[in-house]
Order: C-alpha cells, then structure tokens, then sequence
C-alpha cells in the first residue's frame, strides 16, 4: 500500500515488469489493427523513397544546365515529373498519418475502456486505498502518454531510421568512396547523441520534478492561505516559494544549456561532413568529372541535411518512449490488481426477499486481528424494522456495509433467505437492498438524473411520486427548474438534509426489498429534520428496513433495537423488552420523559 | 512594413512585465546581437557552394581556391557555433530569469490578497495562472523573441539575397510564400478550434471519472456498473471523435503547407532553370547572368525564407495567447489588497488581551443578509469563554472578524480598548493563536506543523506542547516521529489527530488571545477533557476563545456566550444558564439525550 509515489520522478520506476514484458503487453493492443500497422509500415517505405528522389531532380536540372546543348523542354519534363512526386508523396503522407493516428487513437480507446471497466469492478475498500486522482490520472493521462507512443515515437522512428538508411544507400550507389568517408562521422554523432541522452534525460527528469514539487507547493498554500496569513507566515511562506522557484529555474536552465550545447555541437558535425563533401567531392569534380558532377555535389548537400535531422530527432523523441514506458508500467499495474469482492462461481441470482436476514457468528476485522465486529448474531425478519445503536466505533456502519457485501466477512455467515450471501450474485444482491448512506454522494447533473442514475426504465411520474413520498416534493418546487435544478459538483448547492431527502427518493424509486439507512450525523435544520423524520415513518410500514440510528425520534418507531459496545451486541429486544432489563435503553427512555423535553420540542417549533 | 507592424503587435507590454525589458534588456541585446550573427553567416554558405559549383562547371576551380573555401567556411561554422550556443543562453536563458521573477511576483501578491478573493477564484484557475498562462507569456519572451528576430533577419537577408540575383523571380517566390504563411495562421485558427474541442473532451472524460470515483459507493450500491460503463464508453468514443477530427484538420494543414512550399520551390527551379537556359551564352561576368551556381544560391536562399515565413503563423498565434494570459496575470497583480494596515495605524506591539465587541453588525462583502446582528460583548483578560450555537448562527464570523480577515467599521472591534481596525495587522495575528476548522495541515513534518509559527524550531518545546495537546504519542508511533511527513507516502493523519496538532500548533505560538474553532469535534470525550484541563492550566492570565457545538467542550468555561441567528442569546456561566436560559438548557437536553443514543458516558449527573 505504502509504495513509493513515482508520479513525479520516473527513475524511481519500481521496476514489477521488465521493460520487455511492458511492451509486449502494450504490443498486446497493437495485434487488431495489425493490418492497418502493416500498411503504415509499408508505406513509409513508399514515402522515404519518394522524398529521397528529391535531390536527384535537383542534380538533374543544374547538370543538365551545365551542358552547352540543353533542350529547356528536358528541364520542363523533370519539374513536372518532379511536382507529380510530390503530389503522390503529399497524397500518400496524409492517408499514411491518418490511418496511423486513427489507429493508435483506436488503441488509446480500447486502453480506456480497459481501465475504467476494470476499476469499476473493484471493491469500495480497493478504491480507498489509492487516492482518487491518481486513478483518474491510470485513465486519461498515462493513457494520452501512450498514444503519443504509438503514433509519434514508434512510426517517426521508423520514419527516421529508414531515411537514415535510404541517405546512405542512395550516397553510396552514388559516390561510394566519399560516402564511406562520410561514414567516418557516424561514431562522433553517436556519441554526441549518447552523451546529449544522458544529460538531457537527467535535465528533463529535474525539471518535471521539480515542476511537479512546484505544483503540488503552490496548489497547497493557495488553499491554505488563510492560515498563512493568520499565522503571519507570509515572508517565510515567500522564502520558501523562493526556494523552489530557484530550483525550478536553475533546472530549466540546465536543460536550456544542454539543449544549447547539443544542437550546436550537431551542427558542427553537420559542418564537418558538409566540408568534407565539398572538399573531397569538389576535388573529385575537378579531377575526375566522370566520378563527381556538381550537380551530384549539391544532392549530397541535401543528403547530409537530411541525415542529420532524423538523427536529432530521435535523440530528442527518446523521452517520450521513457514516459510511455512508466505510464504502461502503471496502467498495468492497475489492470493486474484483482477485485477482492467477487461473485463465486455458481452464485445465483436472489428470486425476491422473503423470510429473514441472519447474522451468524459473524466475526470481522478491515485490518487483520483488529476485530471490528465480534461473534455478532442477529435476526431481521421480513417487514421488521431495526435500529442499530451505540458509539462511534461500535461496529454499527460496519454491519451496514457488511449486508452488502462491501466487504467479506473473515468468520461466521450472513444469510438472506437462508442463503450465504456469497452465494448470491453481487449485482442480485446489491439490487435487492437500497441503501441511503450517510454522506449522500450527489453526481453534477440534475435532481432528477440523480434520482433516475441512468435508470430509462423509471418514468418520470415515478421520480415526482417518490419525491414526494418522501416530502423531497416540499423544497424541490420551490426551485426555479424543479426536478431539472442543476446539481453542482457533488451536491454542493444542497444542505445535507436536503440531500439525505433526495437519497430517500432515489432509493425508494428503485424499488428494493430491503433498505438499509445509515442516519446523518451532521446537523440539520429544524424544519427539514422533521421532513426527514416524517418520511422515515412512512417508509419503515413499506418493508424491511435496518437503521444505523443517531436519533432518538427514529428509534422511537422501530420494532427492534440493537444496542452495540465495542464490536458486540450488549441489549436487544423490543421497547418492552429493553425496559424491562433496565439497562442502557432504560437510561435513555427515561429522560425522554424528563419534564425539560417539553421546553426543547417547544423551541423546536417555535423557532 | 509589413514586419514593422508585426513587430508591434507581437511585443507585450504592461506594467508588470516594462521593467523586465529594462532589466534585460542587455542581455537580450547580447542575444538578439549573437541571432543576427548566426542569421548573417549563415547566409554566406550557400554562395561559397554556389561558387564552388561555379568553379567546377567553369574548371575554375583548382586545390588551392577550394582549401580557401574550405577554410572560410571553417571559420563560419565556428562563429555560428558559438553564435547558436550564445543566443539559446541570452534569450532562452533570460526567458526563464523573467519566468522565475513574475512567478515571485505572482505569489507575493497571492500572499496579501483577502479570503474574499480566495473564496471567489476557484484554486484551480489560480493554479492555471501560475502555470499555462506563465508559460505563455514565457513563450513570448523566449522563442517568441527569437522567432521575431529570425523573421526579421534571416527572412529579410535572405529575401535580400534572392533580390539581388532576380528581382522578378522573387517576386514569384515570395508572393506564393506570403500566402501560405498567411493561410497557415488563418488554417491554425481552425486548427486550434478544433484542438479546444479535443481539450474539452478530455476535461469531460476527466471530470466524469473523477466524478465516478468519488461516488463509486452510490454506484456500487445501485449496481450501476454497467450503465456506467456505457456511459462512458460514449465519453471515449467521444474523445476518439474529436482527437480524429483534430488530427485530420492539423495533418491536412502541415502536409498541405509542405506541398505548396515544394511547389513553389520547383517552380523556381524551373524558372530559374528557364533563366539560366535564356542567359547561357552570356559571360560569367555579365550583370544579366544567371549561371548554374546563382540558381544553386536561390534555391538555398529560398530554403531559408521558408522557416521565418511559417514563424509568422506561429508568432501571431503565440502573441494572442500571451496577451490573452498577460491580461489575466495582470487581472491577478492589479487586485487591490483589501485587508491593510490604515493610513493612521497604531504602533501597537503587544496586546493584553481584552476583547470588546461594541454594537457589530456584519454581512459578508456581495450579501446582503445580516450574520451577526447587534453584538455586544465584553471578554476580559484571562478569561476562557465559551461560544456556543447552531450550525449557521456566526460563531466561526466572529472569529473570522476577530483575525482582520474582513474590515469593519470603526469601533466595532476593539481589543485593548483600541479599534481593531488602527491595529497593525501583523500584531493582531501575532497575538492570536488560531485552531482553525477545517484542520489544514501542510504537507510538511509534524515538527514544522506545529512548529508553524516558530522561526527556529525547539524540538523539546513542540514534543511538550504535543503532550499538553495529547498527540505526543500518536506521533511517536509513525515510523517516522516528528520527522514524519504528513500526507505523502500513505502517511495520512485521523481527523482527530490532524485536530490536536492543529491545536498544539495555535499552543506553541503562547498567545495572548487563543481561539479555536470548533477544534474538539474529531477527539473523543475524554481526550477532549484532558486537553481542556492542560489548557486551564497553561492559558493562565491569558485570553482563550473556545467554539464549540458540544456542550462538555465549554462547560468548564468562565462565561459562555450562546449565539442564535447572529446574535447574542445568552451570556453567562454554565450554571446560571442552565437556571435562567430555556434556548440553553434545550440545548444541553438534546446533547445529553444525543450522547445517550451514541451509547456515550452517561453524562446525566453531570450536567444537569
């Protein structure tokens, strides 16, 4: 859990796959559109070729011209042949880039798709333990990071190699003595792009680090200016900042200056063999014509040009292959964790609620040994309704999200119908128990969308009707749009009873069996509390319900209670029943009836 | 002209950004100087070739003129060499200097505005200014400036050259080239149309995965799965329409710009072609000849012209960016900074202690509804008062008042008798120790956490005021003790122990005033009473602030203060509300009756 955040600094890779096994899983992607690769590949032979021919026209002309008995007709037939080049050349590019970047956009799709699907299936506690903007990050960034390796590293290396090779080729049919004497460069290139590989790569790492450290100071103290202020920290907070913005500009700086020593040094070596061309290749042209035409002198001219270019830009594209290969080792990462709450094999589907719920000996840590819940046993039958009381801490929540399989149970047995619930479809089971937490998580969209989740099936009467079952109705006509008022990001523009109302009617409108409620802690207006109350009434006549309890008018209504220490069950019964054991219950019921009550309910209404 | 008018607009200017040009100026001289350098010698290479095919066709050439080439063009090389390293240092380097100073500028100045401005700006634009927009306007001042001046002088050069040898056919030349330069910029405006379609596609996928996530609970808990991953599935699919359609528009838009200027370029050999065929009889050394080695000449001259003429595409595009994002920096720097010391500030150092509220009235700034109403309150030195009251009846303004993060009227507030408002700032918030809400807590150590407001930070001290605080042995145990690192590497802090070292961290400043708000709301009972009891002890003589929504927090307290829609609905000890207060002991029923539902201590004896 504790693994290293090597978000921000990719040498700290934790190397769980080799390089090697991280491309063939990236490779994986590539196989159904093998095709269309194929093609891409062929054609860029097809367009190396055609832009290699270039300077060949080139020597043509200015050779042709040197001759006394040039007919202009000849100089005429090159340039059009030479345009129709280009335009196939043209043609060809496009459709060539095309196909490849719709294929790697394909690839990044499916990618996505992965991703999301598979995370969607992972368990509640499986997405507490990663922070949530890294798993956004598995699904848009790294994915974007790849794509930029399929389509712009791996096709323009291609690309470049190819030219690379189709420079030399055409020099060496052409002039094989100075073009082996061009060759006597090559080392000096590589290693000067060796050395610029190193230093770069050591440069773009401390600029996206310190970037990044950048970030993360400023979106923190922007969000915690006031207390920066109050704590008159400002002068030091500015030191600090100081601090990391010297590094950050020190960092740009050396990257500037690698990148002002290399490309210059590139073209010292340009310079180098362009004189070596001319010098030896004019010396040849003087002496021994046949062997060298000046023409022939300026296409080699070009040739170096060419040469050079893809050699710089593969030195310079090499750092996205890096981060291609940590966003993969990432993705992969994710895509290997296996939900740790699944359906068994032969789970079947629950045909309706009918008789009961049990809790058998139900034994529960989320942390090994640290028992949550212990030897619980309990009986909730069809139609009951049931409240959980006791401190926080006491296990209630966790019986909650236990029912519904959030979490496996480590001994013991709960049973719906007589059936372990690990015997039943996760999807059969969560559909059949509607569940009112006590955060109510609204999604941006509107009242009614969020009520329906996506749901066509559920006509709108529907959503009114349930709304008002359970007195939503009350505050949702007085909005301007009603039911399609705008939710802002998760809810913001609701008070908190207000959106304990709106989880009252999503739940009911998807008709569940069984409801479970965990009761909101947070404080809520009088008026809205007693809205709340009233429809928490009504729903405990339709079914099966099961409350985690904080408030006494809830457990006032209920058929049993259930007293919760420390993981255990210590009083259940009905309201007689507990009276009557003159326990922790009894305390409690009997300052209900303490003369002072009345004064509280009387500013309750009054105010 | 043309360039001249160009030049104008490209420049930014403003308040904010004049200085750095004058700052920089040499340096940026030193390397405009070096680029013009580079841009003049590169120019004479093409007519050492040029000459050297000369030479050849002519059999002019013999071992000696060519070595002499060769070593001119040594001497080029070098001198371009050092030319390119100089400029990329000058300018690029200069661009970062100017980078580096606005972003200081930027963050000093975030540092004074009001929480008025920090409650109406989302962080995450704040953010976008520190981080696109400096970008931009970097970008203007680095390869902006260099790409300026290569237009300028290698495409004006070069424009020259290409003159001097044929007037007529430059004419050919530079026309069509002017063209697609122009059509490039008008093109790149579709293009960037298109490229905010594909970046707000991506947002849209971005924000609904985040937003899944968060609420992965409600989908799990309605078996939603499925449909979510429908829906997004359209998002995808969405994102794989726009990123073609993008990618469509900019690779017909380069693939197209390369095909005229290789058209043009052949059609300038073949003119050239035709000009040389129409003067081949003509002596070499006649003004109207146009030999092989000037065709040579122009078609590297013609090269040449091709960069800065598509730089002016990107230089127009680059200029509105940085103005646009120019604009909002400035938008940023020109926000006036609310919360000052007044002109008729009072040299006030220390403060006793005593805190009066005369007739406050206070509504947010852009409210128009009343938070607090009337108040008046007297709190004398060395008295621990407790404020108490309902969600949304303004106990946290109070304190929001009390620390000058708002103005006020005159003599609303005075501590010590005088107008908080005459109150140098730094001495108010240094006299005041602060438990704020919402527990924030840095990324940093827990030692420099509480240790906060200390310039140099006593282990001994903050281990003692962590045990006053009770979070002593809570640190102790992290693997990594007071060295640990808050929120990083999976070490994140329980809200109850982010609320003591908050507490421990308002503790070690030794306040003359402490508040703290709400600061007991994530630490059991009897934690709670613990730290309360070493706060009697250790707030001695000293003015203390409690707010609190729990009764227990501030029974204990010397005067409690019950606050109820803004105003004062009862002061007093907890005794004598109890007696007199019917709002009070409302209160203090429905607590008990919560706490026995909660399963708590039976506090019944205690407090009734």
């Amino acid at each position: 859990m504790a693994k290293p955040s090597y978000d921000d600094f990719d040498s700290l890779r934790n190397k769980t796959y080799s390089d090697w096994t991280i491309v063939k899983r990236l490779l994986l992607y590539v196989k159904p559109f093998m095709l269309q690769l194929v093609i891409a590949f062929v054609l860029v032979f097809v367009l190396v070729g055609l832009d290699l021919v270039g300077p060949l026209f080139l020597a043509r002309v200015l050779d042709s011209l040197g001759k006394a008995d040039v007919e202009f007709a000849e100089i005429i037939t090159i340039v059009i042949l030479y345009i129709g080049v280009i335009a196939v050349n043209a043609f060809i590019s496009y459709h060539q880039s095309l196909l490849l970047q719709r294929t790697g956009q394909k690839i990044i799709y499916n990618i996505r798709r992965d991703v999301f699907n598979h995370l969607e299936g992972l368990s509640i506690a499986q997405f507490n333990r990663v922070p949530i903007g890294k798993l956004v990050t598995r699904v848009t960034n790294d994915t974007d990071t790849l794509n930029s390796m399929y389509t712009d590293v791996l096709i323009n290396a291609l690309r470049s190699i190819m030219t690379i090779i189709g420079v030399f080729v055409i020099m060496f049919t052409a002039n094989a003595s100075l073009t082996l004497l061009i060759s006597l460069v090559v080392p000096f290139v590589i290693l000067a792009s060796i050395f610029f590989r190193i230093y770069s790569r050591k440069a773009y790492r401390q600029v996206r680090y310190h970037v990044s450290s950048m970030n993360a100071y400023l979106s923190e103290h922007l969000s915690g200016m006031k207390l920066i202020q109050i704590f008159n920290r400002e002068e030091k907070k500015f030191q600090e900042f100081k601090q990391k913005n010297i590094k950050l500009r020190k960092s740009y700086v050396m990257q500037t200056v690698t990148f002002a020593v290399y490309r210059p040094l590139m073209y010292m070596l340009y310079v180098s063999t362009l004189i070596v061309v001319l010098w030896v290749g004019g010396t040849q042209a003087i002496t021994t014509p046949e062997l060298m035409s000046y023409g022939m002198l300026i296409a080699f001219t070009q040739y170096i040009s060419k040469f050079f270019d893809p050699i710089q830009d593969l030195a310079e594209k090499f750092d996205t292959l890096q981060s291609a290969f940590t966003s993969g080792e990432r993705i992969f990462e994710l895509l290997d964790m296996k939900p740790d709450v699944k359906d068994q094999e032969g789970a079947i589907e629950l045909e309706g609620f009918k008789s009961k719920i049990e809790f058998r000996h139900v034994w529960f840590a989320y942390i090994e040994g640290d028992w949550i819940l212990k030897d619980v046993s309990f009986t909730v039958n069809a139609k009951e309704t049931i409240a959980f009381v006791g401190a926080t801490g006491s296990g209630k929540t966790t019986i909650l999200s236990l029912i519904v399989r959030n979490y496996d149970i480590q001994q013991g047995q709960i049973l719906i119908d007589d059936i372990d619930i690990k015997d039943i479809k996760l999807s059969s089971l969560r559909k059949h128990i509607g569940q009112m937490m006590q955060d109510v998580f609204l999604f941006s969209g509107t009242i009614e969308s969020n009520i329906r989740l996506r749901d066509d099936s559920i006509p709108d009467s529907a959503i009114v009707e349930a709304c008002k079952y359970v007195n939503a109705d009350r505050f949702i006509d007085k909005l301007p749009n009603k039911y399609h008022e705008l939710v802002r990001e998760r809810g913001n523009n609701f008070s908190s009873g207000q959106r304990q109302l709106l989880s009252f009617a999503r739940t009911l409108v998807h008709q569940p069996s069984v409801m479970i409620l965990d009761e909101a802690t947070a404080n809520i207006d009088t008026e809205t509390e007693e809205l709340i109350q009233e429809s928490l009434k009504k729903m405990m006549n339709i079914g099966t319900m099961i409350i985690v309890a904080h408030r006494l008018s809830t457990i006032q209504h209920v058929d049993k209670i259930i007293v919760m220490q420390k993981g255990k069950i210590i009083e259940m019964g009905n309201h007689q029943e507990l009276l009557k054991q003159k326990g922790h219950y009894h305390t409690l019921y009997m300052l209900q009836y303490d003369k002072r009550l009345q004064a509280f309910n009387q500013t309750i209404t009054t105010h | 002209m043309f360039m001249l008018t160009l030049g104008g607009e490209r420049m930014i200017f403003g308040r904010y950004v004049n200085r750095f040009y004058l700052k920089y100026g040499f340096f940026f001289a030193l390397g405009v100087l070096a680029l013009i350098t580079v841009d003049w010698y590169q120019l004479l290479i093409p007519d050492i070739t040029g000459s050297i095919i000369e030479g050849i066709q002519y059999n002019t050439l013999t071992a000696e003129i060519l070595q002499n080439y060769m070593i001119e063009l040594m001497k080029i090389a070098a001198i371009m060499i050092i030319g390119r390293f100089l400029w990329r240092i000058f300018i690029m380097g200069t661009s970062r200097r100017i980078d580096y100073e606005l972003r200081n500028d930027m963050f000093r100045h975030a540092e004074k505005l009001s929480q008025r401005y920090y409650q109406e700006n989302k962080s995450g634009g704040l953010m976008a200014l520190f981080t696109n927009d400096l970008n931009a306007v970097r970008m203007a001042f680095g390869p902006g400036l260099m790409m300026f001046f290569d237009v300028m002088f290698l495409g004006g050069l070069a424009f020259y050259r290409m003159y001097e040898l044929d007037s007529t056919l430059t004419f050919f030349a530079l026309i069509p080239l002017l063209m697609v330069s122009l059509l490039a910029a008008l093109v790149s405006r579709i293009t960037g149309k298109k490229f905010k379609e594909r970046q707000k596609a991506f947002e849209n996928m971005s924000d609904f995965t985040q937003e899944n996530f968060y609420g992965i609970s409600v989908i799990k808990a309605f078996v939603n799965e499925l449909r979510e991953i429908r829906e997004f599935a359209k998002i995808n699919k969405d994102n794989y329409d726009k990123n073609v359609s993008f990618i469509k528009a900019s690779t017909l838009m380069h693939v197209g710009i390369e095909v005229f200027i290789n058209v043009i370029r052949i059609l300038m050999i073949g003119l050239g072609g035709y000009l040389v065929y129409r003067t081949i009889g003509l002596d070499l050394s006649d003004p109207g000849k146009f030999s092989v080695g000037d065709l040579s000449r122009y078609v590297s001259y013609f090269g040449m012209m091709v960069w800065p003429m598509m730089a002016i595409a990107r230089l127009i595009n680059m200029r509105a960016q940085a103005n646009a994002s120019m604009q909002r920096i400035n938008a940023l720097l020109d926000q006036k900074v609310e919360i000052q010391d007044a002109p008729d500030v009072m040299p006030i150092q220390r403060l006793g202690g005593k805190i009066t509220f005369h007739n406050l009235t206070f509504r947010y700034p852009n409210s128009k509804t009343e938070v607090l109403k009337n108040l008046n309150l007297v709190i004398e030195p060395g008295e621990i008062v407790g404020i108490i009251g309902r969600t949304g009846s303004g106990k946290t303004t109070i304190v929001d008042l009390l620390l000058r993060i708002y103005n006020l009227k005159p003599n609303e507030i005075l501590l010590d008798d005088t107008d908080i408002m005459k109150l140098p700032i730094k001495t108010i918030r240094n006299e005041i120790g602060y438990v704020p809400q919402d527990n924030f807590i840095f990324s940093d150590t827990i030692e420099n956490n509480i240790g906060f407001s200390a310039d140099d930070i006593d282990l001994n001290h903050i281990t003692k005021i962590a045990e006053y605080s009770d979070v002593h042995d809570n640190i102790i145990d992290f693997p990594g003790g007071y060295q640990t690192v808050v929120g990083e590497r999976g070490v994140t802090l329980s809200g109850g122990q982010k609320q003591r070292i908050s507490i421990a961290r308002a503790l070690l400043k030794d306040p003359t005033i402490l508040i703290m708000d709400d600061s007991f709301s994530a630490v059991d009972t009897k934690t709670e009473e613990m730290i309360i009891k070493n706060l009697q002890q250790l707030r001695k003589g000293k003015t203390t602030l409690i707010i609190a929504h729990r009764i227990s927090t501030i029974q204990l307290a010397d005067k409690i203060v019950l606050i109820e829609e803004g105003e004062i609905a009862g002061v007093g000890s907890h005794e004598r509300l109890l007696k007199s207060n019917p709002l009070y002991q409302s209160m203090v029923l429905r607590q008990q009756l919560e706490a026995e539902v909660e399963g708590g201590v039976t506090c019944g004896e205690t407090l009734l």
